[in-house]
């Protein structure tokens, strides 16, 4: 297996990014270039020197230490709303798949089709306009929006895993519900979730950087790279570079995350691999 | 067949009326007093108090929900806390850059996406197929709004082929209205497309794996009528189906794109409403855009019984 995932192209180049993104994530938390909070209004909108890698933005702030900041909030951002959907929408998809045909399935998977008909910008609009703006408001909102999307995935492959002869013969043997679900459902189906929250880590990070553009999500002076793009846009004639960077930063790392996601599908299950 | 409708029809009905008073549950009940929300910390007692009666706050929660339900039929929704106007009106003035933007937004992913993942099956695993899938595998990582801004760096800033926002009007300068749309319509149909090309691919070479296209072929036509009168009817079945999921991050993106290029649709009205607490407004204006949701989701669900009477059973 390993081999065949050093032989796999998108699965190294996803790697590779997401460890990259992940390591100045946790750089960020010991040491960036400049404090990221500091106003220099003498050096404001410079281009990039020896002094400051990526120059600095409309408050003289070093672009390159507030880059490093926002990955550490894009990536937490994707862990707990990951997290969040993957713990609730686990546990409901395999309870709805123990119980097909009973109403309980049926009053599961339609109060998830509920939830999913609220995408994740307008219940995160919901849950701000009473608990107010913020990281943490914004990642519970995204983080609802994944539970649907969990849940299906994992009731489908608990329902495949379930009609296999192995589990009519733990069945058999008495084996208790809860031992089956855990030594042959689960691992069984750790796979497809884990594809599926690569997958998801990436959405997530969009939808954070959508909110915190529009003044929702991460609030000043905490960075964002959302937020970065929204200020940025006001100085777009005079430093594109300001739109350009943040940008490049989110569409990296949600490249990697998908293509780690893609690589791992095609690894973990050999005939899924891409035609 | 019409039991197959009734009960989709049903079930649109019974999640509408779920959505709203979640809605109205969120808005107006749990935060206790929607009056004080709206005028903040500062406000006096007195001024509340006198929101709240000009609102018919004072009213029980559940007569409340009854007028505002009935009032999505008449068209009375109450005036707009922020705007001083009716909120019908409101949105129906907004609508008209909304609805246009997300109907060019889609025919332009669908026309792109479905191009593209086309050519890239049909031509088997190649040059073209490899540069198609790692194009939209880009497309896909990057951001609709991030698209929005590039747009304006190029075409406005540097080319100055289109306005970077605003919109003139449909009746002022109808040429000018639609040219603001295009900018806006690219940058919410790129990353969509990117998602449809993919989809049609892998869905593409299943149905061209499937014994009817090898009898096809060798009844004499040739590749080309071979794929349009048989592999793209059977392929695009599954890829109406995520046009109708994808539908709701189209909604969504109405929301943020709209703000890139400061249209007046309802998705700016929205993040307005939300600055300045305009509760009343807010409450419509989601169950507007979840609504939108919902019913386009029913429709392909009908749309996809219609086609494929087997999944009739299954619902």
């Amino acid at each position: 297996m390993i081999a065949r995932a050093l032989r796999h192209p998108s699965f190294l180049i996803g790697a590779v990014l997401s460890l990259l993104i992940c390591t100045v994530a946790l750089a960020s938390l010991f040491w960036t270039p400049e404090d990221p909070t500091k106003m220099r209004i003498l050096m404001r909108l410079k281009g990039p020197s020896a002094e400051f890698w990526l120059g600095t933005d409309q408050f003289g702030r070093d672009v390159a230490s507030i880059l490093m900041v926002g990955a550490r909030n894009a990536l937490l951002t994707g862990l707990v709303a990951v997290a969040i959907g993957l713990g609730f929408g686990l546990m409901l998809g395999v309870m709805a798949a123990q119980m097909k045909g009973r109403w309980i399935d049926d009053a599961i998977m339609r109060a998830l089709d509920f939830v999913f008909a609220f995408p994740a910008v307008l219940s995160a609009i919901l849950i701000l306009t009473f608990l107010g703006p913020g990281l943490v408001n914004a990642v519970i909102a995204i983080g609802i929006f994944n539970i649907p999307v969990f849940a299906r995935v994992a009731r489908g492959a608990t329902l495949q895993v379930l009609a296999r002869d192995f589990i009519r013969a733990a069945q058999l043997a008495r084996v208790p519900k809860l031992v089956i679900l855990r030594r042959h459902v689960l691992p069984n189906i750790a796979g497809l979730m884990i594809v599926q929250a690569s997958t998801q880590f990436a959405l997530a990070i969009l939808a954070e950087a959508g909110l915190s553009y529009l003044g929702l999500g991460t609030q000043p002076p905490n960075p964002s790279w959302g937020r970065m793009l929204n200020d940025a846009q006001t100085f777009l004639a005079m430093s594109p570079r300001l739109a350009l960077l943040p940008g490049l930063a989110i569409a990296l790392s949600v490249l990697a995350f998908n293509l780690l996601g893609d690589g791992l599908r095609d690894i973990l299950d050999p005939r899924l691999e891409e035609r | 067949m019409g039991h197959f409708i009734l009960r989709r029809l049903a079930g649109f009905v019974l999640t509408m009326l779920a959505a709203a008073i979640l809605i109205f549950l969120l808005l107006e009940v749990l935060p206790g007093d929607p009056a004080g929300t709206m005028l903040g910390v500062s406000a006096t007692p007195e001024t509340v108090a006198a929101l709240r009666a000009e609102l018919g706050l004072d009213r029980p929660a559940f007569q409340r929900f009854l007028s505002w339900i009935l009032g999505l039929f008449t068209g009375d929704l109450g005036l707009s806390y922020t705007y001083r106007v009716p909120v019908g009106g409101l949105i129906a003035e907004r609508i008209a850059v909304t609805l246009p933007l997300a109907t060019m937004a889609l025919v332009l992913a669908a026309t792109i996406g479905i191009t593209l993942g086309t050519l890239a099956a049909s031509r088997g695993s190649g040059p073209v197929d490899a540069a198609i899938m790692a194009v939209s595998q880009l497309g896909i990582a990057i951001p609709n709004f991030w698209f929005g801004i590039l747009f304006v760096l190029l075409f406005s800033v540097t080319l100055g082929w289109f306005p970077s926002g605003g919109f003139p009007g449909w009746q002022a300068d109808p040429a000018g209205a639609f040219r603001a749309l295009v900018l806006p319509a690219f940058a919410l149909a790129l990353p969509q497309s990117a998602v449809l090309a993919r989809m049609t691919r892998t869905s593409m070479l299943e149905t061209l794996g499937e014994d009817f296209i090898r009898t096809a072929r060798a009844k004499g036509l040739n590749r080309a009528q071979v794929l349009r009168r048989h592999a793209l009817r059977n392929a695009l079945i599954p890829v109406i189906t995520v046009l109708g999921l994808q539908f709701s991050f189209l909604v969504a993106g109405t929301i943020v794109v709209e703000n890139v290029f400061a249209l007046p649709g309802l998705g700016r009205l929205l993040v307005q409403a939300v600055g300045g607490h305009d509760l009343i407004l807010i409450k419509s204006l989601v169950l507007l855009f979840v609504g939108t949701v919902i019913a386009v989701n029913t429709a392909v669900d009908l749309a996809y019984g219609l086609i494929d009477p087997r999944l009739r059973i299954a619902a």
